[in-house]
């Protein structure tokens, strides 16, 4: 029989029951559970942030049915039946078509209403039809109009980001083992050169390497015409490629490399590695085994957060190359208010967020022996 | 020592290729404008040289592929063309920065545009008591009308365009024909509402005080608080400078002016479509644009002066005009005029009355350019240049070659799904789509005024007492006591038999008309004009037109689409009847209501140049097919309500359902609408044109087919390019447009006597001249003139007399001097060509003397 204790403070507690060791399977069930909740909350309340944002809380109905009516108003005024038509029959006209296009944009139903449709298309991914803007084949089906820019946004920027990532990682190790070295002094040196953005670097490589010495071409992704046989068309791609991906490397390598070296040199100064270097191990073993291991989790972070950061394209740079990314999609349905393709965007994003978030716990505990899934603490 | 080195190569590097960049663009001085502002005359610059007498047999295009590619800045696009990457910038831009660099550049050579315009909208309207703008000055006239004096048109022109534009005071353009042949009005208008700031603040001054305010410290007050404007300022362009210009001068005169900048999606719900009373706005930075020249007129002052065409806004809504304003308005847009001088008197009465309205301030006609290499030769539209030219592809070329290919560029291309029936309106897919397709009558790209493409001749009828004329000799114009339209001529279409009504179905009492066209086209027509996927041009392609006019807008149709129903309403409402007189030569009559003052553009060609692109019978039966099947649809409105694909006949996810429809059709031998072009199509000619567009699809990957110069030979959406080739089989020289190459604005220069004797006859020489050679006698319309005192008072006007090509005489007599007083004056000159609508000018100085 259980007693019954009573506290200093007067209340009544009930002794703890013998817990029965809970089982990793259910440990982790119950954690995936609980982290799946909580981040579809996160995805549902960030579209319905998305929603309301991309629409003001709903006055752009208000400037849509305004540009609705000025650019009706103004196809009226071209009609050359207009002389022959009395003012009650132009302004029939007028409001006919106004209510055609106010109904084709669904502004006849009230914003509420439409911001929760919009919600539950976006969580179960219908991405729908957009409201202004077509894909580059004329289809108005978002997934269209996202998935046609996709191929070139990959090409630009997963070459760009794993050329990035990689060389940053290696020439990090190599500068960390050389603190102080004159190449590790003109890496930081050039560190703040990535204060320009890659667009900016952008121009002046089109100016030199096209205007001047027409080495590649200004912009686009292939030649006009584009080749019919396959190896000439990746050649073609490839040259287009160079100036942007050059644009690109420039702007951050240099940040990229300083970031790294800095973070391993942290890491190389603990005292396991100092032990490690006094037992003698060789540079190569304590860089793999006392240095990369413990940072895996974030480097693996990074590179997960670089791979889905390709989603939102670079809308200055892509402009400037003539890239048909995108960020220019993204940036033209903004500036557009197409409300379903910014929210389709978006949900993708998120969820490929949340995905990505979800998966790296179960990837550090893989890479790190410290972390557990569902143990709400890492044993250091 | 190596570290050095090393750092010493770097700095090298850098400070080269900053060098490099700095070198590479420079940005030339602007210091000559393209225009004189004082007399509107362009500068064009004539791209290369026109060839001595071509001599080839070509037909069709010059070239033989067109590259069109996107480029959206028009700075990158001018480095382009001076490497070469480019041949020719299709757009016409006012980037002042660009077009300095095109002056300076010896490889490119432009020319301007003159559709676009500016204007300062004010909020006539009384504001509700507690509106954000509390208290609205501009609802008084005669201060609204003060404004013109304080704002400097030459300042904005000059130095805010930086030439790439002129002064502008009214709702007419010079460049349009109305506007022009009212040159001496519109320089009256100019001397009358020129810049006079103390003019200006004196009327505003009078004004304010009379509706109670006053001004303390320099600033307007009103019941003690200052009188505040909110100014929308537009930012996406020049306005945004002009606008803060023009508060800087209404601050100078005392007003507290808040600067509000929006983009035109943020400021159309407030100026356009908020109740004017509401006093949420003061001013507007309007901006307007017209892609073709306007011959007609009837509507400007209707539509900038009066709730009559933009009515159901908020602004025009509040639109009064004076009762002798509103009348004018009403009797232009009536057309309530027989004569050509009666239709002026009223015109002329109009600009009067709207500059003492003045709810609008017509400020500047923007002047932007395109450019190509100077090798290349295109004809561009005086209003809507390159993009708006039905000539850009007949007549692109590199001077003296023939073949090869040429680089167009565009800020955007396949912007939205082709189709002819309701597809891409964009200015840059419209101007491929003139390529691909073309007219049977084609608008002069200088004068609007319609020249024969494929038509033969045409005859055209309107009832007596309209002030119509024709000018060229392809119409005969006459005129009839009352034009009864035949009993047998279709009136309407039942959509549900798919047959025409004919007027004795639908007006058994009988219609009359106010005109009828006679359209003939050649004998050889169904010979030798052909499809591009090599069908002969047949009648049923023109009543396949005349179907479509009506079928999508009938409830009854299986391709209704309610988004058509106001435009076929609007068509009825002037439309009598049509009848096939004859299919070969193919003549067809066009009963209507519908009028204009030149008979040229009162001719109905039925030809099937859609609203959107040319169409077949063929092509578009396919496109039909998988509307009425509910799988496509022409309009982006009927697309979306049914959430299917719009339209699309050159690629996505459309061409998959045109060809299994096409598949479908052709199995089934189908003829479209058979309980009428079952009359104009046979079994084998159905056969044929199946075969053919199947063996196109296969071959070409689309659906489109045009009869233009170029055809379509793969659009590339995302690469974003499209390839136009020479289509071989077209029938017309490539030479027949070649005098289109450059508008021959007229130049003019004026001598005579510095020195006249008051009471003494006076003579002037007027010079007129193009490109350096006299100007033909008989390309000239008028040469009037108009003599400014030198109290800048209009004292006489005349028109000068011809003595030769190129030359002409002015002569005032003793009467005339005798009345001018001692001092300066100018005789102002404007000559007004027929066959450029550009009217030019020249002023020339002399003193009066006893």
């Amino acid at each position: 029989m259980a007693e019954i204790a009573q506290t200093p403070e007067g209340l009544v507690t009930t002794p703890e029951k013998t817990r029965k060791p809970e089982s990793t399977l259910s440990r982790i069930a119950k954690y995936t559970g609980s982290r799946m909740l909580s981040l579809m909350l996160t995805v549902v309340l960030g579209i319905y942030l998305t929603v309301l944002i991309a629409n003001m809380g709903g006055y752009v109905d208000t400037i849509r049915r305004s540009l609705i009516r000025e650019f009706v108003s103004l196809a009226v005024a071209g009609n050359p039946d207009l002389p022959n038509m009395t003012t009650e029959e132009i302004t029939a006209l007028r409001e006919s078509m106004i209510e055609v296009e106010v109904e084709r944009q669904g502004l006849n139903r009230p914003f509420l209403l439409r911001s929760f449709s919009y919600l539950g298309n976006a969580m179960a991914l219908n991405l729908g039809r957009s409201e202004n803007m077509v894909s580059d084949t004329g289809s108005r089906l978002v997934r269209l109009i996202i998935l046609e820019r996709l191929p070139p946004t990959l090409v630009l920027f997963a070459t760009s980001n794993f050329l990035l990532f990689f060389v940053g990682i290696v020439g990090a190790l190599a500068l960390s083992r050389r603190y102080g070295s004159f190449m590790d002094r003109v890496i930081i040196a050039l560190a703040p050169t990535s204060a320009g953005p890659g667009w900016f670097y952008g121009l002046f490589l089109i100016l030199i390497f096209a205007g001047l010495l027409g080495m590649f071409p200004f912009g686009g992704m292939v030649g006009a015409p584009p080749p019919a046989n396959r190896l000439d068309y990746f050649l073609s791609l490839l040259r287009h490629l160079t100036l942007p991906l050059m644009a690109q490397i420039i702007s951050s390598v240099f940040l990229a490399i300083y970031t790294w070296r800095t973070f391993f040199l942290i890491y190389s100064n603990e005292d396991y590695v100092e032990l490690a270097r006094a037992k003698g191990l060789s540079d190569n073993s304590i860089q793999q085994r006392y240095i990369l291991r413990p940072t895996l989790p974030t480097i693996i972070t990074t590179f997960a957060l670089n791979l889905i950061a390709l989603w939102q394209g670079a809308i200055i740079l892509e402009t400037v190359f003539n890239w048909p990314g995108l960020g220019r999609t993204l940036f033209q349905a903004i500036n557009l208010v197409d409300t379903p393709v910014i929210i389709g965007s978006t949900v993708i994003y998120a969820y490929l967020l949340a995905l990505t978030v979800f998966l790296l716990d179960f990837v550090y505990a893989l890479v790190d022996p410290r972390v557990k899934v569902g143990s709400g603490a890492s044993r250091a | 020592m190596y570290r050095n080195r090393i750092l010493a190569l770097f700095s090298v590097l850098m400070i080269v290729s900053l060098l490099l960049g700095a070198c590479a663009a420079p940005a030339a001085p602007t210091t000559e404008a393209p225009t004189d502002p004082s007399t509107g005359e362009p500068v064009t610059e004539t791209p290369g040289e026109e060839p001595s007498a071509p001599v080839s047999d070509r037909t069709g295009a010059w070239v033989d592929t067109v590259i069109v590619v996107e480029e959206p800045s028009i700075a990158a696009a001018v480095t382009r063309m001076e490497t070469g990457d480019l041949d020719v910038y299709s757009f016409s831009s006012a980037n002042a920065e660009a077009f300095a660099n095109v002056q300076s550049s010896d490889a490119l050579c432009y020319v301007n545009v003159y559709g676009n315009f500016d204007e300062l909208t004010l909020n006539p309207a009384e504001f509700v008591e507690g509106a954000p703008g509390v208290w609205n000055p501009f609802s008084n006239p005669r201060l609204r009308e003060g404004l013109h004096w304080i704002i400097d048109r030459n300042h904005i022109t000059q130095e805010i365009y930086q030439g790439l534009a002129i002064p502008r005071y009214t709702a007419l353009s010079t460049v349009n024909p109305t506007g022009a042949s009212m040159a001496d009005t519109m320089r009256e208008v100019e001397i009358a509402y020129g810049y006079d700031l103390e003019r200006g603040r004196e009327r505003i001054t009078e004004e304010m005080t009379a509706m109670g305010a006053s001004l303390d410290g320099g600033v307007w007050t009103i019941d003690g608080a200052p009188v505040e404007l909110i100014f929308l300022i537009r930012t996406e362009d020049e306005r945004r400078i002009w606008g803060d210009y023009i508060s800087n001068q209404l601050e100078e005169i005392g007003f507290t002016v808040i600067r509000d900048y929006r983009t035109a999606a943020e400021a159309s719900p407030l100026w356009l479509n908020s109740p004017a009373a509401d006093g949420l706005w003061h001013l507007y930075t309007g901006g307007w644009a017209a892609t073709a020249i306007n011959r007609e007129e009837v509507t400007t002052f209707a539509q900038f002066y009066s709730n009559r065409i933009l009515g159901g806004t908020g602004l025009f809504d509040a639109y009064n005009p004076s009762p002798e304003f509103d009348a004018v308005i009403q009797a232009i847009f009536d057309s309530d005029f027989s004569t050509a001088a009666e239709r002026t008197e009223l015109f002329k009465e109009a600009i009067w009355y709207s500059l003492e309205d003045s709810n609008k301030l017509f400020l500047l006609t923007r002047t932007p350019f395109s450019a190509q290499r100077c090798e290349v030769s295109i004809t561009a539209d005086l209003a809507g240049g390159v993009n708006g030219s039905a000539l850009w592809s007949q007549t692109l070329r590199r001077v003296g070659e023939e073949g090869g290919s040429i680089t167009m560029a565009m800020p955007s291309i396949l912007t939205q799904p082709w189709n002819p029936v309701n597809g891409s309106n964009w200015v840059y897919d419209q101007q491929l789509n003139r390529g691909i397709g073309e007219f049977a009558t084609i608008p002069d790209p200088y004068t609007g005024l319609a020249l024969p493409y494929h038509v033969e001749s045409a005859a055209v009828t309107v009832v007596t007492g309209l002030p119509s004329k024709a000018t060229l000799d392809w119409v005969s114009l006459s005129f009839a006591d009352e034009i009864a339209v035949p009993g047998d001529a279709w009136a309407d279409w039942d959509a549900e038999t798919q047959t025409f009504l004919t007027v004795d179905e639908v007006y058994p009492d009988g219609v009359t008309a106010q005109r009828v066209s006679t359209v003939v086209y050649p004998a050889n027509l169904y010979d030798v004009v052909k499809w591009h996927d090599g069908s002969n041009f047949s009648v049923a392609d023109v009543v396949m037109n005349m179907i479509l006019t009506f079928d999508r807008g009938k409830e009854a149709s299986a391709i209704f689409d309610s988004g058509s129903v106001g435009a076929l309403n609007a068509f009825m409402s002037s439309f009598r009847g049509v009848r096939i007189t004859s299919t070969s030569p193919l003549t067809i009559e066009t009963y209507t209501n519908l009028w204009s003052q030149d008979a040229e553009n009162m001719v109905t060609t039925w030809w099937p140049m859609y609203g959107f692109g040319q169409g077949a019978w063929h092509n578009l039966a396919v496109g039909n097919s998988a509307e009425a099947n509910g799988l496509l649809a022409y309009s982006t409105s009927k697309a979306t309500a049914n959430e299917v694909e719009q339209t699309n006949f050159i690629s996505g996810p459309a061409l998959e359902v045109l060809a299994g429809e096409l598949a479908a059709l052709a199995e089934a031998g189908h003829i479209p609408y058979e309980a009428t072009l079952g009359d104009f199509i046979s079994a084998d000619e159905a056969a044929a044109r199946w075969d053919n567009l199947s063996e196109w699809y296969r071959t070409r990957g689309h659906f489109l087919v045009g009869t233009g110069v170029f055809y379509l030979e793969r659009a590339f959406p995302v690469e974003g390019t499209v390839i136009l080739r020479r289509f071989l089989d077209h029938p017309f020289r490539a030479d027949r447009w070649l005098g289109f190459a450059a508008p021959a604005v007229p130049e003019v220069d004026v001598e005579g006597d510095n020195l006249v004797t008051i009471g003494d006859e006076a003579n002037f020489d007027v010079y007129v001249s193009f490109d350096g050679a006299a100007y033909a006698a008989s390309n000239i319309d008028t040469v009037s003139y108009m003599v400014i005192d030198a109290t800048g008072a209009v004292a006489s006007t005349g028109t000068a007399t011809a003595v030769a090509d190129g030359h002409w005489q002015i002569t005032l007599d003793a009467a005339t001097t005798g009345a001018l007083e001692e001092g300066s004056n100018s005789l102002e000159v404007v000559v007004i060509s027929a066959i450029v609508s550009i009217p030019g000018s020249a002023s020339f100085g002399f003193v009066t003397a006893p």
